[in-house]
């Protein structure tokens, strides 16, 4: 594969284009796909279509969507709803908003139709507070869309009733991880609930709750107006569809790409991003936002980006976010860095990721000074394990792999700054 | 005030394997319930049996078969063939790694924190902990010793963050004083400005805290728990009957915790009940027997007072007749002091002028009666009711302002003064020949008496009390009472030996309680030795006999 102007688009509008006014996306065929969807296509087709084409979540976990939406009870109770997640707050990713400010119209109209499919009342969209522009996309579309009778009432003269409302966040990378963000919709504190129960049983108000991400959502339009088949055309057999994946770090050309799933990360790198900066050579590449574990440029430059080949090699696709490290980075400050941000982001509930993430930190910034030794770094894995797969959200896990990875695939990096030698980098490295 | 974890009674039973013994559980309920009821110990924090599931602390953690990831044993429903197992290798690195951190940060002050001996994090250390500390960062610091409320002392740096307290507040006392401010390893339990924790139940929060972080201000750095000694007791402040632990220490009491009992109070107890107990140890407390001759009241032996005591019910009652005398008891009595006392006054003295003084107060929908004595239900039941024709309470006063009745023997005048009031009280004294008071406490009669008769309190007798719903429960002597006092169960019967001229028959709790069973219709088929922890209803055991 390689780089091509005419790698399909399911999600952005060309790259000189916006499509925020209602008009503009009807002139490219918008709600069309709605359209049908709600007049003639029955809800349980709908959902088997979505299950054809391989969907899987934007989010960061990949699950299989149709399948969520199984989840649902089948006793027809109401009310039930969608929590869209829209609080996009993985370091490194910037794809929703891709979305919603150029396209929001887009992902109303999945919203709508997954509404149909799954007799759903109401879809409540979670926007990153730092999102304004995106918000007011969101309110105005949605604005656009009632007064054209696309929302509210009698949808299409079929009888079937939708609203979409828009929530602003505060600014907490919690409130993205999908019960935490029922709790701070519903108006509390936000921090994640125990399972069970799940959300498809109670989950917004202890209702029935479907919840997906932006892109997962934007996605099902265009799977219903050109079929699964051609959603399936594209990608890998596992991971299909295109995805945006969003590049930054020591690249020429940091942005939001929308690509096949299964692109080479080095095309991505080296095409669409334009490269390194002169001189500079690969050190790790964080494939999937900073939760998922960071690969070593030997991985990085043979590894494509779907679930399948990322797991091979020991990461996750997560949100598609690649942060590129060059040889000019100090690892263990990146390391501290990204472990700082999930100190001050734990919401504080379970033992580990609590004391694990503030315990971390403090252990990076130990070794990260010259004054570590062999014990942190054995104390850094140990904490790393204490904290993966025993908690209540996957915030735990993502700090945990973050240092735990970093510190597995780059030892010789750590080991270079212990016994008071200090961070061989100089200043042009991360701040700490 | 709701039930946490709802009621799973209607479920049906289901048979869950853990560490390969078997045990019956019911469908749905907390695994780790099913594993505490069965004795199985399974390390937890935030779990209590009495507040939602909250699943936070991670502590709990078994393997259940067919599980990749481990499961929290709070948050895991029993059903039919689960298998668990406790003590895999992973089981115990999870629980050292929960151990590990919550230590990180812990100011590890042991040697003063009240807590010590009875403490969540120094029990499970030494269990399931690594015996070392390998931070060396500076920890987390926070309030010391501030009140977060009137009657509770918060230490900030010693807690887990479990939240069972602002469960309790929440879920509980209904009252939401406590909260988590701040996020992550800023997180820490507080109180709105202006809002301090203060409510009748505030204290159970220092026993729902598995650490040292919330404590009873009462009894802040008191005494060490470990040289305590527990007696199983039932509260005296009023009609509920919450089942306790009296502590005591050198006979002397340091605190009441309360102790479960589900039928009853579950594992609560309010703070005037708890903190209630002064008046057992008080320095005015009435130690000794007076009796009053001309130059007024003289301190005498206790054997004195009650032959002056036996003399002076002789004297009014072959001068004026039985109705001349009147028998008014508060309610803080034992079962088996009222039969005796019942006895005396129906068969010795054949008074019918006999009846409770019990003060009311402020009552809930929760645990605390308005009635604020323990027994008065069992002394009506053990016959200190007027008898027939005879004189209530306020015929008796009527009486005895009428001259009729010339001698009144009031058995706890506090609570007779706070009935009647202490003007009339003064008023009713100044009519009587004799005034023979019996009493723990001084009262505004105490001045007045005749001849004052020191009484016992209930943490010095064994015996029962009936609470308001008719439960019989037993109470043990945590203490003794003060040198040369007698139980008021020894006082009824050295005087029913006085008056009938036989031999006094020793008092023995047990054996009164095994008359009480063979004449008391209400209390036929409970025996005391039979008579458990929790208490016995009798409409129970006469079901059960049936
Ligand atoms: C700590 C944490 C933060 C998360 N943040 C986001 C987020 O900002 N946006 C998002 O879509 N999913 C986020 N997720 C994933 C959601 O929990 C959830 O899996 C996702 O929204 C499901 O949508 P999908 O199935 O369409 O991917 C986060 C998860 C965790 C554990
Ligand atoms: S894992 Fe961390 S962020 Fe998630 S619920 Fe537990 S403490 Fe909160
Ligand atoms: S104060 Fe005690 S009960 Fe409350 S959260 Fe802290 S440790 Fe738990
Ligand atoms: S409710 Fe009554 S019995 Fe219970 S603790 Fe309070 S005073 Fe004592
Ligand atoms: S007791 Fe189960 S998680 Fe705390």
């Amino acid at each position: 594969m390689s780089v091509t102007a005419s790698a399909p688009r399911f999600l952005l509008p060309p790259d000189s284009e916006i499509w925020t006014s209602l008009e503009v996306y009807r002139e490219h065929g918008g709600y069309a796909a709605a359209e049908t969807a709600i007049r003639s296509i029955a809800p349980a087709a709908i959902a088997d279509e979505v299950k054809a084409s391989g969907l899987r979540g934007r989010g960061g976990a990949g699950f299989a969507t149709a399948m969520k939406w199984s989840f649902l009870p089948k006793d027809g109770s109401r009310p039930r709803y969608i929590a869209c997640n829209a609080d996009e707050s993985e370091p490194g990713t910037f794809k929703d908003r891709q979305i919603m400010e150029r396209n929001p119209h887009r992902l109303l109209e999945g919203l709508l139709i997954a509404g149909f499919a799954s007799a759903i009342d109401a879809a409540y969209i979670y926007v990153r507070g730092e999102y304004r522009t995106a918000y007011d996309a969101l309110r105005r579309a949605i604005a656009d869309a009632h007064a054209a009778g696309l929302l509210g009432k009698n949808i299409f003269g079929s009888g079937f009733d939708f609203e979409i409302h828009v929530h602003r966040g505060a600014g907490a990378y919690i409130c993205g991880e999908e019960t935490g963000l029922m709790e701070s919709l519903e108006g509390r504190k936000g921090q994640p609930r125990k399972r069970p129960p799940f959300p498809a049983i109670s989950g917004l108000w202890k209702r029935p709750t479907i919840i997906n991400n932006v892109e997962t959502m934007s996605h099902v339009p265009g799977i219903i107006a050109n079929g699964a088949a051609a959603f399936r055309a594209v990608g890998t057999e596992k991971s299909s569809g295109t995805t945006i994946f969003g590049i930054s770090g020591n690249v020429q050309r940091p942005g939001a790409y929308e690509l096949p799933l299964g692109t080479p990360l080095r095309e991505i790198i080296f095409e669409h991003a334009g490269g390194l900066l002169p001189g500079r050579t690969i050190k790790a590449v964080i494939p999937g936002g900073v939760s998922m574990p960071v690969l070593t440029a030997e991985q990085a430059m043979a590894v494509t980006m779907d679930h399948d080949a990322l797991q091979a090699v020991g990461s996750l696709l997560g949100t598609g976010a690649i942060i590129v490290l060059d040889d000019q980075q100090c690892l263990v400050r990146a390391a501290a860095v990204i472990a700082k941000f999930y100190r001050v982001e734990s919401c504080g509930q379970c033992t580990q990721c609590r004391e694990g993430t503030g315990w971390l930190h403090k252990l990076l910034l130990k070794v990260e000074s010259g004054a570590g030794s062999g014990a942190d770094l054995e104390a850094i894995e140990d904490v790393a394990r204490f904290m993966e797969g025993h908690t209540i959200c996957g915030l735990s896990d993502a700090a945990a792999w973050a240092s735990g990875w970093f510190l597995r695939r780059f030892r010789g990096e750590f080991e270079a700054h212990l016994e008071g030698r200090g961070c061989p980098h100089d200043a042009t490295s991360f701040e700490i | 005030m709701t039930e946490a974890n709802g009621s799973t009674a209607k479920n049906p039973k289901v048979r869950v394997v853990i560490d390969g013994r078997e045990i019956e559980a019911t469908a749905g309920a907390p695994l780790l319930e099913a594993a505490l009821d069965n004795g199985i110990e399974i390390p937890h924090y935030c779990y209590h049996p009495k507040l939602s599931i909250d699943g936070s602390c991670r502590m709990c953690q078994v393997q259940i078969q067919g599980q990749k990831k481990l499961a929290i044993a709070c948050n895991t429903p029993c059903t039919e063939g689960l298998v668990v197992d406790t003590r895999s290798d992973e089981v115990a690195d999870a629980r050292r790694g929960v151990m590990e951190l919550l230590l990180v940060n812990h100011p590890l002050d042991c040697p003063i924190c009240d807590q010590a001996g009875e403490c969540y994090l120094q029990d499970y250390s030494f269990e399931h902990g690594s015996h070392h500390a390998r931070t060396t960062a500076p920890r987390r610091k926070g309030l010391k010793r501030v009140p977060i409320g009137p009657r509770v002392v918060f230490d900030q740096e010693r807690c887990i963050l479990c939240r069972r307290c602002v469960r309790f507040t929440n879920e509980i006392s209904e009252t939401n004083e406590l909260r988590v401010f701040g996020i992550g390893d800023t997180s820490y339990i507080g109180t709105l400005e202006g809002r301090p924790l203060d409510n009748p139940y505030s204290v159970n929060v220092a026993d729902v805290c598995p650490v040292g972080a919330l404590l009873s201000s009462d009894f802040h750095h008191k005494r060490r728990v470990w040289f305590l000694e527990e007696t199983e007791s039932v509260c005296p402040g009023c009609s509920n009957g919450c089942n306790i632990k009296i502590g005591a220490f050198r006979e002397e009491i340091q605190r009441l915790v309360p102790r479960r009992n589900d039928a009853v109070n579950e594992t609560w107890m309010c703070d005037a009940g708890r903190l209630g107990y002064g008046f057992v140890g008080a320095a005015d407390r009435i130690r000794e027997a007076r009796v009053c001759d001309d130059q007024g009241q003289q301190v005498v032996a206790l054997d004195a007072a009650i032959t002056a005591a036996a003399a002076a019910l002789r004297r009014v009652r072959e001068e004026h007749g039985a109705g001349a005398i009147g028998i008014v008891a508060s309610g803080h009595l034992t079962n088996e002091e009222y039969f005796r006392l019942a006895g005396l006054a129906r068969e010795t003295l054949t008074t019918v002028s006999v009846d409770l003084a019990v003060p009311l107060g402020e009552g809930d929908d929760f645990l605390i009666r308005a009635d604020k004595a323990a027994n008065a239900r069992g002394a009506r039941e053990m016959g200190l009711v007027p008898g027939e024709a005879g004189r209530d309470l306020a015929g008796i006063l009527n009486a005895v302002e009428a001259g009729e009745i010339r001698l009144l023997w009031i058995i706890g005048s506090k609570d007779f003064e706070a009935v009647v009031g202490t003007e009339r009280a003064l008023a009713i004294a100044g009519r009587l020949e004799t005034l023979i008071l019996q009493d723990v406490q001084p009262s505004g009669l105490s001045d007045k008496a005749t001849i004052q008769l020191p009484g016992a309190t209930w943490a010095e007798k064994a015996g029962t009390f009936t609470n308001y719903v008719g439960r019989v429960q037993r109470i043990r002597p945590a203490v003794h009472s003060p040198e040369g006092v007698l139980l008021d169960g020894e006082i009824f019967a050295a005087l029913t030996g006085a008056l009938s001229g036989r031999a006094a028959v020793p008092f023995v709790p047990s054996s009164v309680f095994d008359e009480i069973a063979a004449a008391v219709g209400a209390y036929a088929g409970l025996a005391h030795q039979s008579l458990g922890g929790a208490g016995t209803n009798p409409a129970d055991v006469t079901e059960g006999v049936g």
